[in-house]
C-alpha cells in the first residue's frame, strides 16, 4: 500500500523550477531514499511534501490530498520531518523538546495547564522515541549541553514522538563519520521495525545504498532514475549525474 | 474636490517632516539593521539645541552633570554668544553638528555593542536612547517650552496657492523642497557612490562586504551620522508646524514616518519621501475636509488621522509577510533563555504575607516613621506595573512577540469598565457623570477584561504574518491609534472634554477595598492587599502556563516557528492564544489601575508609557515572572524610584535619564535582566546561610569586618552630600558599607587577574 504518492509535483521560485514534475511513491513499512547532488532540490522536495513551500501537482498522503493543508495539519495527519539544521527548541529540555511534539493541543489542555501544569500525559510517544533512539539518559539536559550527534538523535526523536506514519529525514548523516553513519543506519532499521515508514534524503551514498529498500534520484529538480539500490547503482544516468564524479573522486 | 486638493497642500508641511524622518529611519536601517525608535528624540534634541541657541546663545551638550559636588563639575554647556542670540544659520549648523554627535554616540555606545543582540534587545536599546535624550532635555532645557519659528520662507503666505482658492504658508513649500532635495541627494548617494554601494553590499551580506575590504563598522557609523543629521534637519526646519517644543516632542510623530519608511521596505529613500508626503497630505485632508462631510462616520471624527498610518503599516507588512518564515530567514539572535519556574508554592507563601505586612506597615508608623501615604501609593503602582509586565513576559518573553500596545489594551479594559459602571448620576466628585448601565464592579471589570482580550486578539492577527521589530512598529501604530480612536474620542467615552472617567471603588461583601484610605489619601492597606492577591494569582497563572504544555508550545514557537509547525503545533493559534492571555493580563492591570486612580483619562495610557513599561520589564528580566516583579518595583514612581527620590530629593529629575542608561546597559551587558542576576546570588547565599555555623561566620567577619566598620564610619560622616537629614543618616551608613564592599570586590577582582566575560556578553567579531 502506498503511504505517500506525488504526481507532477513542482515547486517554482521566481523563474527557477526547483522541483519539476516529480512522481514518487513511498510504500508503507519501507525505507525509501531520495538522493541527488548538492542543489538538486532534495530539501525543497521535503519542504514541498511537508507544506513549507507552495506547490503545484498532487500530493496524496494516506489517500488524502494534502496539497492545501498547512504544515501543522500535515504533521498531525502523521507526516513528520527532521531538519538538516536540526532546529531544536533551545529553551526546552530534551524531554520537553520531544514532548511538545507528542502533545495534542486542545482548549482543555490550556485550561488544565492553569491549575495542573506538571501532570504527565502522552508519555507513550516520548518513551517510544527515547527507546528507539536510545537517548533516555539525555532527558533533563538542554540542547546546548549535548553533542551534535546527540542533537541529531533528539531531532529524530521529536519527529517520532507524535507516532507518525511517515518520517521525512533531511540529511541525518551529514557531519557523521563512517561508523556513526553505520550506527545511524541500524537505528533507522529499528524505526522501520517499529512500524514507521521513512523517507530518507541524503547525499551520503553509502548510507542510502546500504539501508534503503527503494531509491529515487533527482538532479536539477527532475527525477532521473528510480529502483532498488542495485538497479540505481547500475543506472548509467545516475553514474553520469552523480556517482560519476564522486566515484572517480573516491 | 477642489477644496480637498487645497487641504492636501496644507498637509505638505507635516508630510515633508514625515518624509525627512522616514529618510533617516531608512538610512539607519540600511546601515545597521536597526529600526531606530529614538529617531524622534534626536530630532527633538536638535530642535531644542537650535531654539536655545536662538534664545540665550548657549549650546547644551547631550549629558548632564552627574557629579554630586559643586566643586568639580562636568561641562554641560558652551556659551557661543554671550550677548544672547546666535545667527540663524550658525545655529542651524551647530544643531546639525549636535545631531551628528548624537549619531556617533548612538553608534559607538549603543547599537554597535548591540549588533549581535536579539531584535528585542535592539528595540530596548533604542527606547533607552529615547528615554535618555528626553531625560537630558528635561534637565538641560528646563521646563520652558519654546515656540519654534519657521526658518524657510517664514513670512510668505501664498494667498491662492496654485489657484485652488486656499491660502498656504510658505514654510510648507520650503519644507517640501528641502525634503525632496535631501531625498535626491541621499538617493544619488546610495545609488551611485562607492559609499552607497558598500552600504548596500553590507546590508545584503556583511561578511561579503568585509571580504571586499569594507568595514561594516565604519559604514554603520557614517550611516548613523547621516540618519541623525536628517533627524536634526527635520527637527530644526519643521519650525512652527508641529507647535511648542517639549522633551517628548516627535515621539508620536514617528509613527507616520515609520509607515512611510515601511512602504519602501525600509530600503528605498524615494519611496519613503513620497510615502511621507502622501501620509501627511492624506492625514490633513482627513482631519479637515473629510470629517466635515455628512457621510463621514461620527465616531471616527477623532482618531481618523492616527488610524491612517496604522492601516497603511498593517496592510503593507501583512501583504508582504509569510505565515511561516522562509528558509534561511530565521537566523535571528534568540532571546535569553526562559527559566523553568520552581517552588511556586514557597514563593507565594513567603511573598504574599510579606506584601500584606508591607501593605499595613507602609502607610502607618510601622516601617517608615510617620510618613505620608506616598509609600503605599508607590507600592500599589509597583504591584500594578508588575501585572502589566506579566503580560509582556508572556507575550515577548515566552512567545517572542514584541508588542508595545499592552498598556493601551489595559486602557481599553479600564475605560470599558468605567463606562459599564457609570450610571449617569452626578456627584460632587464627578459632576459630569456619564450615562451607562451602572453594573456592579465585578461584572464591569469582567466585561472590561473580555473586551481587552477581544481587542488584543484582533491586534494579534497582524502577528500571524509580521515578525520581530516590524511587529513592534505595528503595535506602536495601534497604540497611538487606540489613544485617539477610543480614549480621546468623546463619541465613544461620552466624556466632557477634559473630564475624567470616574471609577467607583470595589467592595467585597460590603467591605470597601478601594484605594482611598481612612486618612483620605490613596493609601488604603486593603487595596494594597487586594493588589498583592491579584498579582499573586496572575504570577501563579503565568508560571503554570510556562510549566505546562501551553508553555512548551509557546517556547517552541518562540524558538523556531518552522520547526514548531512541523512538530504539529498550530503556530497561528498559539500566537493568538498568547495575545489573548497577555491582553487578559493587561486588562486586569488596567482594571486595577482604574481602581487605584479612581479617575482615569487618556493620559494614563499614552503609548510612550507603554514603551517604557516594556523596557522596565526587560530591565527586570523579560523571560521570567520574577523579572516582571523586579521590573514593577523598578518602574517610574514605583517603590524603588520613590525610595531613591526620597533619599536624594533632586533625584526624580534624573529618573528618565537613569532609566534610559539602565536599559541600554542591561540590553548590552545582561540581556536576561536583573532577575537572572540576582537569582544565582540569592540561591548561593541561601545555601550558605543554611549551612553556615559559627566558624564560617568568624571567617567572614575576619575578612570583611574591617571594611564594614570603615563603611559605617564613612557613612556616619556623611558619604552622601545630597541629603543628610536626621532620617537618612542610618541609611547613609548602610550605603557606606555597601559602597566600601563594592569597591573592595572590584579591587579583589582586578588583583585576581581579571574578570571572565559572561557567556551572554556580545561576542567580539574579529574583523
Amino acid at each position: 500500500m502506498n503511504l505517500l504518492t506525488t504526481s507532477g509535483l513542482s515547486v517554482t521560485f521566481g523563474g527557477l523550477r526547483a522541483v519539476n514534475e516529480v512522481d514518487l511513491e513511498v510504500e508503507q513499512g519501507k525505507l525509501v531514499g531520495l538522493i541527488g547532488p548538492n542543489g538538486a532540490g532534495k530539501t525543497t522536495f521535503i519542504d514541498a511534501i511537508t507544506g513549507f513551500v507552495p506547490t503545484t501537482g498532487r500530493i496524496e498522503f494516506k489517500d488524502i490530498e494534502i496539497g492545501p493543508l498547512p504544515v501543522h495539519k500535515r504533521a498531525r495527519l502523521g507526516l513528520g520531518r527532521t531538519w538538516q539544521s536540526l532546529e531544536l527548541f533551545d529553551d526546552l529540555t530534551i524531554e520537553e523538546n520531544v514532548q511538545v511534539a507528542a502533545e495534542k493541543q486542545t482548549t482543555g489542555s490550556f485550561l488544565l495547564d492553569l491549575v495542573r501544569p506538571g501532570r504527565r500525559r502522552d508519555r507513550d510517544g516520548v518513551d517510544f522515541a527515547f527507546e528507539v533512539l536510545g537517548i533516555g539518559d539525555l532527558a533533563n539536559k538542554h540542547p546546548n549541553e549535548i553533542s551534535q550527534g546527540q542533537r541529531k538523535l533528539v531531532s529524530a526523536a521529536r519527529a517520532l514522538a507524535a507516532r507518525p506514519d511517515l518520517v521525512c529525514m533531511d540529511e541525518p548523516a551529514a557531519g557523521l563519520d563512517t561508523s556513526e553513519s553505520q550506527e545511524l543506519g541500524r537505528r533507522l532499521r529499528r524505526i522501520i521495525d517499529a512500524g514507521i515508514t521513512i523517507f530518507l534524503v541524503d547525499h551520503d551514498m553509502g548510507l542510502v545504498l546500504d539501508v534503503c529498500d527503494y531509491i529515487y534520484v533527482i538532479e536539477f529538480g527532475v527525477k532521473i532514475a528510480e529502483g532498488t539500490p542495485d538497479q540505481v547503482k547500475r543506472d548509467p544516468r545516475v553514474i553520469e549525474a552523480y556517482l560519476g564524479s564522486s566515484a572517480r573522486d573516491n | 474636490m477642489k477644496d480637498a486638493i487645497a487641504f492636501a497642500f496644507l498637509g505638505l508641511g507635516a508630510g515633508s517632516f514625515f518624509a525627512l524622518m522616514a529618510t533617516g529611519l531608512v538610512v539607519a536601517y540600511k546601515g545597521s539593521g536597526v529600526i531606530n525608535f529614538a529617531h524622534g528624540s534626536v530630532a527633538m534634541y536638535a530642535a531644542f539645541t537650535f531654539n536655545y541657541l536662538r534664545i540665550d546663545g548657549r549650546l547644551r551638550l547631550p549629558w548632564v552633570d552627574i557629579l554630586p559636588t559643586h566643586q568639580v563639575n562636568l561641562p554641560v554647556q558652551i556659551t557661543i554668544s554671550s550677548g544672547g542670540k546666535v545667527n540663524v544659520w550658525l545655529a542651524v549648523l551647530l544643531a546639525l553638528a549636535m545631531s551628528a554627535l548624537l549619531g556617533v554616540g548612538m553608534h559607538y555606545l549603543v547599537f554597535r555593542p548591540l549588533r549581535n543582540a536579539a531584535p528585542l534587545g535592539k528595540v530596548i536599546g533604542a527606547i533607552g536612547v529615547m528615554l535618555y535624550l528626553q531625560g537630558v532635555a528635561l534637565v538641560n532645557f528646563g521646563s520652558e517650552n519654546p515656540q519654534p519659528k519657521s526658518i524657510l520662507l517664514p513670512d510668505t503666505l501664498f494667498k491662492n496657492f496654485l489657484g485652488f482658492g486656499k491660502p498656504m504658508p510658505g514654510e510648507n513649500l520650503g519644507l517640501f523642497i528641502m525634503a525632496v532635495l535631501v531625498g535626491a541627494v541621499l538617493w544619488f548617494n546610495y545609488k551611485y557612490t562607492r559609499f552607497g554601494l558598500a552600504t548596500r553590499a553590507a546590508a545584503g551580506n556583511e561578511k561579503g562586504a568585509v571580504l571586499l575590504g569594507y568595514s561594516p563598522e565604519r559604514l554603520a557609523l557614517f550611516n548613523w551620522i547621516i540618519a541623525a543629521m536628517t533627524a536634526g534637519l527635520a527637527g530644526v526646519f519643521v519650525g512652527s508646524i508641529t507647535g511648542a517644543l517639549t522633551p517628548t516632542k516627535f515621539t508620536t510623530l514617528i509613527v507616520p514616518a515609520l509607515g512611510a519608511a515601511l512602504i519602501g521596505s525600509l530600503s528605498s529613500v524615494p519611496i519613503a519621501i513620497a510615502g511621507g508626503v502622501g501620509i501627511g497630505m492624506i492625514q490633513t485632508v482627513t482631519s479637515t475636509w473629510m470629517t466635515g462631510k455628512s457621510w463621514f462616520p461620527d465616531w471616527l471624527q477623532s482618531g481618523a488621522t492616527d488610524a491612517i498610518p496604522l492601516v497603511i503599516i498593517v496592510l503593507t507588512l501583512f501583504l508582504r509577510g509569510k505565515s511561516l518564515p522562509i528558509r534561511g530567514n530565521i537566523e535571528e539572535r534568540r532571546l535569553p533563555l526562559s527559566p523553568y519556574p520552581k517552588r511556586i508554592g514557597w514563593h507565594v507563601a513567603i511573598l504574599v504575607p510579606l506584601g500584606v505586612v508591607l501593605a499595613y506597615g507602609l502607610p502607618g508608623d510601622f516601617v517608615f516613621a510617620g510618613l505620608s501615604g506616598k509609600w503605599s501609593f508607590a507600592f500599589m503602582t509597583s504591584l500594578i506595573a508588575a501585572m502589566l509586565m506579566l503580560s509582556y513576559v508572556l507575550l515577548a518573553g515566552y512567545v517572542g512577540q514584541i508588542s508595545m500596545v499592552q498598556l493601551s489594551i489595559a486602557g481599553v479594559s479600564a475605560f470599558f469598565m468605567a463606562r459599564m459602571s457609570a450610571n449617569g448620576v452626578p456627584s460632587p466628585q464627578d459632576p459630569f457623570a456619564v450615562s451607562g448601565p451602572g453594573l456592579p464592579w465585578p461584572i464591569g471589570a469582567t466585561l472590561g477584561i473580555i473586551v481587552a482580550i477581544a481587542v488584543g486578539v484582533l491586534l494579534g492577527i497582524p502577528a500571524l504574518r509580521i515578525r520581530g521589530v516590524q511587529l513592534a512598529v505595528v503595535t506602536i501604530a495601534a497604540a497611538v491609534a487606540l489613544q485617539t480612536l477610543y480614549f480621546d474620542n468623546s463619541k465613544l467615552t461620552n466624556l466632557m472634554a477634559g473630564s475624567n472617567a470616574a471609577v467607583p471603588p470595589p467592595t467585597f461583601f460590603g467591605v470597601d477595598v478601594g484605594s482611598t484610605g481612612p486618612r483620605g489619601l490613596t493609601d488604603s492597606p486593603k487595596f494594597v492587599t487586594f493588589c498583592v492577591i491579584v498579582l499573586a494569582a496572575m504570577c501563579v497563572i503565568v508560571s503554570n502556563l510556562r510549566r505546562g504544555s501551553t508553555g512548551r508550545r509557546f517556547l517552541a514557537v518562540r524558538a523556531n516557528e518552522r520547526a514548531a509547525a512541523s512538530a504539529g503545533i498550530d503556530v497561528a493559534r498559539t500566537k493568538l492564544l498568547a495575545f489573548g492571555i497577555a491582553s487578559g493580563l493587561a486588562g486586569v492591570a488596567g482594571v486595577m489601575t482604574a481602581f487605584q486612580q479612581q479617575q482615569i483619562s487618556s493620559s494614563n495610557w499614552v503609548y510612550f508609557a507603554g514603551l517604557i513599561a516594556l523596557a522596565f520589564a526587560y530591565l527586570g528580566g523579560i523571560t521570567s515572572v520574577a523579572g516582571a516583579l523586579i521590573g514593577g518595583m523598578l518602574t517610574g514612581s514605583g517603590l524603588i524610584s520613590v525610595f531613591g527620590s526620597h533619599q536624594s530629593s533632586g533625584l526624580h529629575t534624573y529618573t528618565p535619564l537613569i532609566g534610559g542608561v539602565g536599559m541600554i546597559l542591561t540590553a548590552i551587558i545582561h540581556p536576561s535582566g536583573q532577575a537572572m542576576l540576582f537569582q544565582p546570588l540569592l540561591q548561593y547565599f541561601g545555601r550558605w546561610l543554611k549551612a553556615a555555623r559559627v566558624p564560617e561566620w568568624l571567617v567572614v567577619a575576619r575578612r570583611l569586618g574591617p571594611y564594614v566598620v570603615l563603611g559605617l564610619a564613612l557613612g556616619a560622616i556623611g558619604i552622601n552630600p545630597w541629603r543628610t537629614d536626621e532620617w537618612s543618616r542610618p541609611w547613609m551608613m548602610l550605603v557606606g558599607v555597601l559602597l566600601v564592599l563594592f569597591v573592595r570586590s572590584i579591587v579583589v577582582r582586578i588583583r585576581s587577574g581579571g574578570h571572565e566575560p559572561s557567556s551572554d556578553s556580545p561576542a567580539e567579531v574579529s574583523a
